[in-house]
Formats: structure tokens, C-alpha cells, sequence
């Protein structure tokens, strides 16, 4: 059985953050769940669909997280209670539904777990989602370890209902992504059958009232969170230094205070409700230590909210020196570690402390060199973006007006680097690609004589391109529209979407058929297969002549990692070392030094390509570029 | 002598990276199809050759084999000829006569007299060679190289359009067999370019050995094709064109046939799509070639020929005993006018050079002694 839906009270059992949220709803009895996938976020919901069938629960991948928020907020109005999930991104696409929903309020409990990337690891920006609760007035709550995972997930169904308001907890990478042991509790047996009371309308119009029964709730939310059991320190009673942190920073601060042996001198006060935050408690702390620090990952979101609470106070509280983002003790970009976090209280405590040889990080880069592939961040072996971007580069190269590329999120935003031959020239929001083309289609009113092309992946231009398809149309945009159809949401691990026939629970849905949906908007459709890098470079010349509105062009080839799940290889593909060029006149390496897929190697030796046959897939399309005709493909 | 290279990094480099600075970039390419089909580089696209990606080889063939590098012509005549260059007005000469081919079959898309086609169809006869590389246009006028194969082939590819193509590229992508002689028929500068491949010690990898038959025309210059078909579409509309021909000084008007009208565009109005790698030529008959073959102003159906080796010589002297063509010789006042013409080619390109940052920094190189020799001689020949 999978441990997330075993129901042994007091079982200790290892799971990863985001499973231990999708625990806790399950022990809040919890019976919508949606979401959009995104790192590091995605594991939530896609545990719940995994046991979404044994525990009577609906969970479904939306096609954008607006709606998703959506779906399960129309579960809370029926009295049910609904999860939503989504990556740091996605709250803004939702922020419109949720800063009308804080003033209608929800009724059963409404959960949205937003799950920040600091550092941007995986994603296009780098966003601190926490500001979202303030703006909107909503309780938010930072869970710093795995059991609190849980454990918070559980008493945000219970705030949200008490108070009839959505409660946001934020999650971060090193929470969502680590494992660690959760002691599990008792999995409720609840047959509540929802229903709306059609006679409690559910509006924010008018809004002074409504913004005023918000504030009376948020006074409410004060209250509770005094008392949480979430807020916990750690400490002498008058430290030297007092350490506020948060969610991640918390594991963080307890190394470095145990590394440093500073534990009679430093305190630490982890607080798990951010917003609001306890205003008495963080009062008190303040009162105890002359000199604050505060760590938390992105923006000094607690930081300054702190500071706001000791201005409030200023006269009895005193002089305090503050240290964090602000004063420079703490990087105010990119994810807190261990070391960084050591290094802000050491400098500030004035404690020497060497935690290793200061050549150690060198060394270890040069050891992890001799083992680690030097292999940039790029597309696996067989991707089919790789053959799309380099018949984009032909074409464009032939059609010669330094035609523009606007990019869009997936794993196609790597068409920014090296692997995309450098191709993209734009990368912002889900859809943007599109609605920038709606723009640049324009300018040629203006005199811009060079084409416009926006990538679009499939999944993406069900969330946010579709509406951009439609201004196109309507307003009579120019451009040329590519469609890369893996037929997956790959980026993020494959989740289902609604061109792929199936549902986040395994079940088979209907297709929404991409060139249908193009045809309908106006658009001429081709559709062509990247794999056949010519015939693409031709149909990509051909749509860029034709300069009539919007043109789409539909790049269908399966996801390389997908393909390999359940369908054997296309070609064996060797490399004729008769014939290869190498680095002489006639080739220079094409394939490996500028093609790049994973499964070409060059041997420096011989000074001729090899191919790696543990990691090629066989898509034969290396055999199409090869200049020598050295690379030969042989149909399995 | 001196050589001149690019340096790039403190290394000479004589590679793509050199010949997209001083020839791309300078608008200097010919478009003759020298570097094209040699390596995945390098592509033509609509009258244009287009780079791909960058190769980071010091020293390549496009460098090597393209008419607008650096160049020693002395060293370029004397691995054809045998001796420097000296022959200033219309390059080496054996004999320069008139002719036309008998065959009328010849004369239906011919520019004049037909003497280029019926010379590789009796070639193929013959067996002196087993396939041609020629230049057909398509639809849209574009030239592109083709190897041809039989006599239908070789009529397809009569006439001009005024528009250089990127003939050699054919010649260098194939397919060949491996032992088939080969005849080629191209401009000047694409004569020069089979010159330097001929001549170039790099790895050759290309067919040029078997190259037996070297047929130059007459060019004063091409002109850009975009442009150029802008401008003739905009003047007859959507008629497909059949034919292109300029009328002789000092009339100077294109005639185009197409639809069932000829349409007259002054060349003047043309003068602006001239391309740049033209205005630097020296070039007028092919200096390099076995036989040279171009119009004979005034005379209707005939061409100039113009023999500058021994195959060359043979090949017409036999075409002439066979009745494959007839010869005349060519009238003292036009012979003198090709020389004319042939020369103020040379010395405009020579002041074009000059006013591109001087002759001392030109693709090619001649002696100072031949320059003036070139620019005393051309003095005051009238357009």
C-alpha cells in the first residue's frame, strides 16, 4: 500500500515534503484537488491523483492554475474541502480569482499550497509568493520540516473554515523536494455531501463592505495565530543575538548555531505563521535581544514586517540593530544554505570558525571534474526540440531579416542557450510568446521588416496561448506561430494535459485537437514532423513568406523520454569512421561540437564521432546533418 | 610581393570566419557557388549565400576557392597557362573569331548564336566529356547549377536572365561516379573560382581533376535577384517571363518577353541591383577558360569566341569540320571594341577598388607595372 494513504496512527514513515502536504490533506479529509504542474510544486497533487480513486477523492491537472484554484474554491463554496497547488508563477496567473476570493470568502476549508523556487532553479523568475498574503489579507503559514508539512496542511483546512477565509501556506524547494520522517495520523471517514446555499450569494461586489468583513476576519486570524504551535524558540532567555526565521531557514539556523556552539549565546524564533504574523509574540522576542537577524529565503518579506511591528513599538522596545537582506549579512537573492546562514551569525557575532579547508570547494570541483560529463544544460538525446530549434536556425538563417523568436516556458525555454543554437530571444510568463507576437505583428505598420515567430509548447498554449491565438486573429496580427506538440507537459514530469487523451487519474478524456483549435481561430495550419529537418526548414521558409495574419506551424513528435517508456527505438544509428570528416574541411565537428545531442561523442583519439549507444534514442536525425553522410541510420 | 591576411587571435586564418568578413560582410560575394555544397556551413538561398554557423577551421576551401579572396593573379595564371599574366586586354588569346551553330535547335533560346550549347553537345558527342555542369533557371528566374546529361538538358539551360547563380555548388555536390569527364560552362568569376580550386593545394575532395572542358561567357555584370525580380514583376505583372535580352549600346534597353508582350526597361533603371562583387570584376570573357563565348554587338545570331588553349582549339576545330558550327573572323572594329570594352571593365573595377580603401588592400593582386599598363591602355574609351 502507499504509505501516504496508510491509516496507522502514529506510524513514522519517510516522505517528501510535497507528500506530506497531500498526507495532511488527506488527513483533513480533503476531496478536491487541482492544480497546474510546476516545480517544486507538482508531487502534490500528482500523489493525490495516484490515490485519488481509493480515497473518493476528485483531482484533476487544470489546464492553468487560475482555474485550478477555481475548481477546488467551488468545492469549498459546496462545503467540501478543496486543495489547490501551484509554483510561485502560478499564484500570478491565479492572483485575479484570489484577490476577488478573499473578499467573498470560501465556506469549507480552501487550501493553497504555493510552492516558491528560490534561485529560480527551475523556473523562469525568481519570486518571493508571500507578498500575495498581505496583499490579499489571507493567513499564511511556512512549514520548516516535514512533519510540519503535514501538520500545517491539517490546521489550514481548520483556520480557513473558522474564518471562512482561503489559507496560503508556502512551501519552498528544500522543503517540497527532501524527505524526511513524518508520523502519520488518523485518516478521516467522511461522507459530507457538498451543496450550495443559492441563497448566500457568493460576491466581492460591493466591495466596502466585503473589504471591511475581511478585516474582520484577518483581526480574527490574529488571535489564532498567537497561540499557534507552529511559532516555536529556541534559546537563552536574553540571547545575544536573535535569530526570526522561517520555513527552510529554520533547519538552517539550528546547524549553524550547533556548528558554531553559540547555543547560550544565539536564539532562535521559528516562526510558522507569517501572516499574520503574532504580533505579541514577535513583540517579546524583540524585547529579549539587543541585536535581530533575520533569515529567510527570497525577499525580506518577515524581515520587514518585523520591522514594521517594532516601529508600532519602537518607544518601549528601544534601540535594536537589525541584520538581514537590508543591512547585506544575508544574500538577497538565490537560496539560504547552511553555510551562507553560518556566515551571516559569524560575522555578526564576531566568531571565527573555518567549517573546512578554504581550498575545499576548488578541490572538489576539480575531483567532480574528472567524473562528471562536461555536458551543458541542454536537451536529452532525442529531443525533438533539438532537430525544431535547428531547423529554425536554418530557416531564419536563409530568410535572411533577422526574424525575432519569442520564447515561452517549457522545456523549449532552454532555446535561450547553446542547446537551442541560441534561438529564443524573449522568455517570460506562460503564453507570453504569443501575446508578445500579437505586438510585434503589428510593427511592420511601423516599418519592422524583420518576421516574428513565437514558440508555444502544447500544454502552455492550452494555459495561456489560446486567448493570445484569438487576439492574433481578431486584431489582425502577423505572425508565425509554433506549436512544439510533445504530447506531454515534460518540464515538469510528464503530467497529462488536454491533448493527451488521459487524466490526471489515468482516466481517458477526450482530445482537444490543437489544429482544430487553430483552424477555428483563423490561423493557416501546417503541421510537420521535426525529425524531418528539411521538410521543416522548407514549411518554416514557406509560412515565413507567406506574411497574411497568423500562421501556425505544428511541430508533432513525441517527448524523446516519453517515446522511451513504450516504443522501441526508431533507428540503430553508427557513425561510418571511414567516412566521418572529423575536425578537417567538409565538417569541423557538426555534430558534436555544434548539433550537440547527448548521444554523440567525439573521440578525441581517433578525432572522429562516435555514437553513445547507452544513452541515444534512435531518432536518426544526426544522420540527417551529417555532412559525410557518415552517420547511418538503420530502421530496427 | 607581399600577402595580406586577416589576422584573427594572432593567427592567419584563411576560413570561413575571414570570408564572411572580407566578403560577405563587404557584399563582395559573387554567388558563384564556389564554397557551397563543401560542408554544412554554408547554403544558397534566393541569389544568396547564406552562412549557417560558424566554423572555427584557420584555413577551408570557401577561402580557398572563392574569386573574391586574396589572390595572386600571376599565380592563378600561371597554374593554368603555364606564365604570368600579361595579356591585359581580353586575357590569353589563341584566336578570336565569330560563330553561330547550325543546328536551329540551338538558336530557339539562345542569347545569339548558340555556340555555348551546340559546344557541349558536340563535347558529349564526341565523348570528350561524359557530363556538363550548366546553369538552368526555374520558374522564377532563379540560376541554379545542374549536371546535365543529354541534349535536352543542355537546351534548358540557353538563354540568361542576367542574374548570377551558384553554379559550382552543383558541381561540387554531384553525385558523381568517380571517373566521368567533366565540361563546365560559367561566368567569369566562376571560371576563375574552378581556376583557384584547380591550383589550391588544400585536400580537393571535389572532382576538379576531371574537369577536361572549360567554357567561359561574357559578363559585365549580374545583377542582384531579389531586387531585380521586384522590379520585373512590378513591370509586367504576374506574366511568367520567357526571355531577357539587352540591346546593344547605345540603345542599352532590357527586352522582356513575356506572356505574348516585350516589355522594355532602359538599363539604366537597373544599374542600382548591379552587385557590388561586380563593380571590383576584372573580368569581362572568362580570361581562364578553354573557350570564351559572348555576343557580337551589331550582328544578330553570332557570337564572339574568343580560343585560349589547346583543347579549347581543338574542340571548335572540330566542331567546325563536322558542321556543328561556323566560324568567321571577327571584324577588325569589333575586335577592337571587345578589347575596349574588355578594358574599361578592368579599369573601372581598378577605380572601384581604389575607392573601396585602395588597390594595395584588393582581393587581387597585380603588379604596379600591369596596373598602369591596364589604366594607360583604357584611357579614354567612351561607355
Amino acid at each position: 500500500m502507499k504509505s501516504i494513504i496508510q491509516n496507522i496512527p502514529g506510524k513514522t514513515v519517510l516522505l517528501m515534503g510535497n507528500e506530506a502536504i497531500a498526507r495532511g490533506a488527506l488527513e483533513a479529509g480533503v476531496k478536491v484537488c487541482a492544480a497546474y504542474p510546476g516545480n517544486p510544486s507538482s508531487e502534490i497533487i500528482g500523489t493525490l491523483a495516484q490515490v485519488a480513486d481509493e480515497m473518493g477523492l476528485h483531482v484533476e491537472w487544470s489546464v492553468n492554475e487560475k482555474v485550478a484554484l477555481e475548481v477546488a474554491a467551488a468545492a469549498s463554496f459546496a462545503g467540501l474541502r478543496g486543495l489547490c497547488a501551484m509554483k510561485q508563477n502560478g499564484l500570478n496567473v491565479a492572483s485575479d480569482f484570489l484577490l476577488n476570493l478573499n473578499l467573498t470568502g470560501c465556506r469549507g476549508g480552501l487550501v493553497l499550497v504555493v510552492a516558491d523556487d528560490p534561485a529560480g532553479v527551475s523556473s523562469s523568475n525568481e519570486e518571493d509568493s508571500r507578498i500575495f498574503a498581505k496583499l490579499g489579507d489571507l493567513p499564511l503559514l511556512e512549514p520548516a520540516h516535514f512533519q510540519e508539512a503535514k501538520e500545517m496542511t491539517t490546521f489550514a483546512f481548520e483556520i480557513s473554515e473558522q474564518l471562512g477565509l482561503p489559507v496560503l501556506i508556502r512551501s519552498v524547494t528544500r522543503v517540497s523536494h527532501a524527505r524526511g520522517n513524518v508520523c502519520l495520523d488518523e485518516l478521516p471517514q467522511s461522507s459530507h455531501r457538498p451543496g450550495f446555499e443559492t441563497n448566500r450569494p457568493l460576491t466581492a461586489f460591493p466591495a466596502l463592505p466585503h473589504h471591511k468583513i475581511l478585516h474582520e476576519k484577518f483581526n480574527r486570524a490574529k488571535q489564532i495565530v498567537e497561540a499557534s504551535p507552529f511559532n516555536i524558540y529556541r534559546g537563552p532567555e536574553k540571547p545575544e543575538l536573535m535569530v526570526f526565521t522561517c520555513g527552510s531557514g529554520w533547519m538552517y539556523s539550528l546547524e549553524a548555531v550547533i556548528s558554531l556552539n553559540a547555543q547560550d549565546r544565539v536564539g532562535i524564533l521559528k516562526l510558522g505563521t507569517t501572516w499574520p504574523l503574532p504580533e505579541n509574540l514577535v513583540t517579546q522576542h524583540l524585547r529579549q535581544a539587543d541585536r535581530i537577524l533575520f533569515l529567510e529565503e527570497v525577499d525580506p518579506f518577515l524581515e520587514n514586517n518585523v520591522k514594521e511591528i517594532y516601529a508600532q513599538n519602537c518607544l518601549t522596545l528601544g534601540l535594536k540593530a537589525f541584520f538581514g537582506k537590508t543591512s547585506g549579512h544575508v544574500p538577497d537573492i538565490g537560496e539560504l544554505h547552511p553555510e551562507n546562514v553560518l556566515r551571516a551569525i559569524q560575522s555578526i557575532m564576531n566568531i571565527s570558525y573555518e567549517p573546512r579547508p578554504s581550498d575545499y570547494a576548488a578541490r572538489a570541483r576539480e575531483a567532480a571534474a574528472e567524473l562528471i560529463p562536461d555536458r551543458a544544460l541542454g536537451f536529452c538525446a532525442g529531443c525533438p526540440h533539438r532537430s525544431t530549434y535547428w531547423a529554425i536556425k536554418v530557416a531564419l538563417a536563409l530568410d535572411g531579416r533577422d526574424g525575432i523568436v519569442l520564447g515561452d516556458i517549457g522545456c523549449y525555454s532552454l532555446g535561450i542557450g547553446p542547446s537551442g543554437f541560441g534561438q529564443m530571444k524573449t522568455l517570460h510568463a506562460m503564453g507570453s510568446g504569443t501575446g508578445l507576437a500579437c505586438g510585434f505583428g503589428q510593427l511592420n505598420h511601423f516599418g519592422l521588416n524583420q518576421p516574428v515567430i513565437a514558440v508555444c509548447g502544447d500544454s502552455t498554449f492550452y494555459h495561456a496561448a489560446m486567448p493570445a491565438l484569438a487576439n492574433a486573429h481578431y486584431n489582425g496580427a502577423n505572425f508565425l506561430l509554433l506549436l512544439l506538440d510533445n504530447s506531454a507537459t515534460a518540464m515538469t514530469g510528464f503530467q497529462p494535459h488536454p491533448g493527451t487523451g488521459e487524466t490526471a487519474t489515468g482516466k481517458e478524456a477526450p482530445v482537444i485537437d490543437l489544429k482544430a483549435i487553430c483552424e477555428v481561430f483563423g490561423a493557416r495550419v501546417e503541421v510537420v514532423d521535426p525529425f524531418d529537418v528539411e521538410a521543416t526548414v522548407k514549411t518554416l521558409l514557406n509560412l515565413l513568406q507567406d506574411e497574411k495574419g497568423v500562421r501556425v506551424l505544428i511541430l508533432k513528435r513525441e517527448c524523446a523520454l516519453l517515446s522511451a517508456k513504450h516504443q522501441r527505438r526508431l533507428f540503430r544509428v553508427e557513425v561510418d569512421q571511414k567516412r566521418c570528416l572529423g575536425e578537417t574541411c567538409g565538417c569541423n565537428r557538426l555534430c558534436t561540437r555544434l548539433f550537440k545531442c547527448p548521444g554523440l561523442m567525439w573521440d578525441k583519439s581517433a578525432g572522429k564521432a562516435r555514437i553513445d549507444e547507452a544513452i541515444c534514442t534512435g531518432c536518426g536525425v544526426c544522420a540527417e546533418i551529417c555532412p559525410a553522410s557518415a552517420i547511418r541510420k538503420e530502421k530496427i | 610581393m607581399f600577402s595580406r591576411q586577416i589576422e584573427i587571435g594572432g593567427k592567419v586564418s584563411k576560413g570561413l570566419k575571414a570570408l564572411e568578413e572580407k566578403v560577405f560582410n563587404e557584399n563582395f560575394c559573387a554567388v558563384c557557388g564556389a564554397c557551397l555544397s563543401l560542408c554544412p556551413y554554408l547554403r544558397s538561398w534566393k541569389g544568396r549565400v547564406v552562412k549557417l554557423d560558424d566554423c572555427t577551421l584557420e584555413e577551408g576551401r570557401c577561402f580557398a576557392y572563392c574569386p573574391r579572396t586574396e589572390m595572386e593573379l600571376d599565380e592563378v595564371h600561371r597554374g593554368i597557362f603555364g606564365k604570368n599574366y600579361e595579356e591585359i586586354e581580353v586575357g590569353p588569346v589563341r584566336k578570336i573569331l565569330m560563330a553561330r551553330a547550325k543546328d536551329p535547335i540551338f538558336h530557339q533560346k539562345a542569347q545569339t548564336g548558340g555556340v555555348v550549347s551546340a559546344l557541349i553537345d558536340f563535347a558529349f558527342q564526341e565523348k570528350m566529356i561524359e557530363a556538363g555542369v550548366l546553369t538552368p533557371r526555374n520558374g522564377d528566374l532563379l540560376p541554379q547549377g545542374q549536371i546535365v546529361k543529354n541534349r535536352k538538358e543542355i537546351l534548358r539551360c540557353a538563354g540568361s536572365s542576367y542574374v548570377s547563380g551558384p553554379t559550382l555548388e552543383a558541381f561540387n555536390r554531384g553525385p558523381w561516379k568517380g571517373e566521368e569527364r567533366i565540361g563546365i560552362v560559367g561566368l567569369p568569376c566562376q571560371v576563375l573560382a574552378m581556376a583557384r580550386m584547380k591550383i589550391s593545394k588544400l585536400d580537393k575532395k571535389t572532382p576538379i581533376d576531371r574537369v577536361v572542358l572549360v567554357i567561359g561567357l561574357f559578363c559585365t555584370w549580374a545583377l542582384d535577384y531579389k531586387p531585380f525580380m521586384s522590379l520585373l514583376h512590378e513591370r509586367v505583372g504576374g506574366h511568367s517571363i520567357k526571355k531577357l535580352n539587352i540591346t546593344p549600346p547605345p540603345e542599352r534597353i532590357l527586352e522582356v518577353t513575356a506572356g505574348n508582350k516585350l516589355y522594355r526597361i532602359p538599363v539604366d533603371d537597373l544599374r542600382s541591383f548591379i552587385r557590388p562583387s561586380c563593380r571590383v570584376c576584372l573580368d569581362m570573357t572568362a580570361e581562364l577558360a578553354d573557350i570564351s563565348v559572348g555576343t557580337v554587338e551589331g550582328k544578330e545570331g553570332w557570337n564572339t569566341v574568343i580560343i585560349r588553349t589547346a583543347v579549347g582549339e581543338d574542340l571548335l576545330k572540330r566542331a567546325q569540320r563536322e558542321g556543328i558550327v561556323e566560324t568567321r573572323l571577327l571584324p577588325e572594329d569589333h575586335l577592337r571594341h571587345l578589347k575596349q570594352a574588355s578594358l574599361l571593365k578592368k579599369r573601372r573595377a581598378l577605380e572601384a577598388i581604389d575607392g573601396k580603401g585602395g588597390i594595395e588592400k584588393a582581393y587581387v593582386r597585380l603588379s604596379t607595372d600591369l596596373i598602369q599598363r591596364i589604366l594607360s591602355e583604357s584611357k579614354g574609351i567612351k561607355t
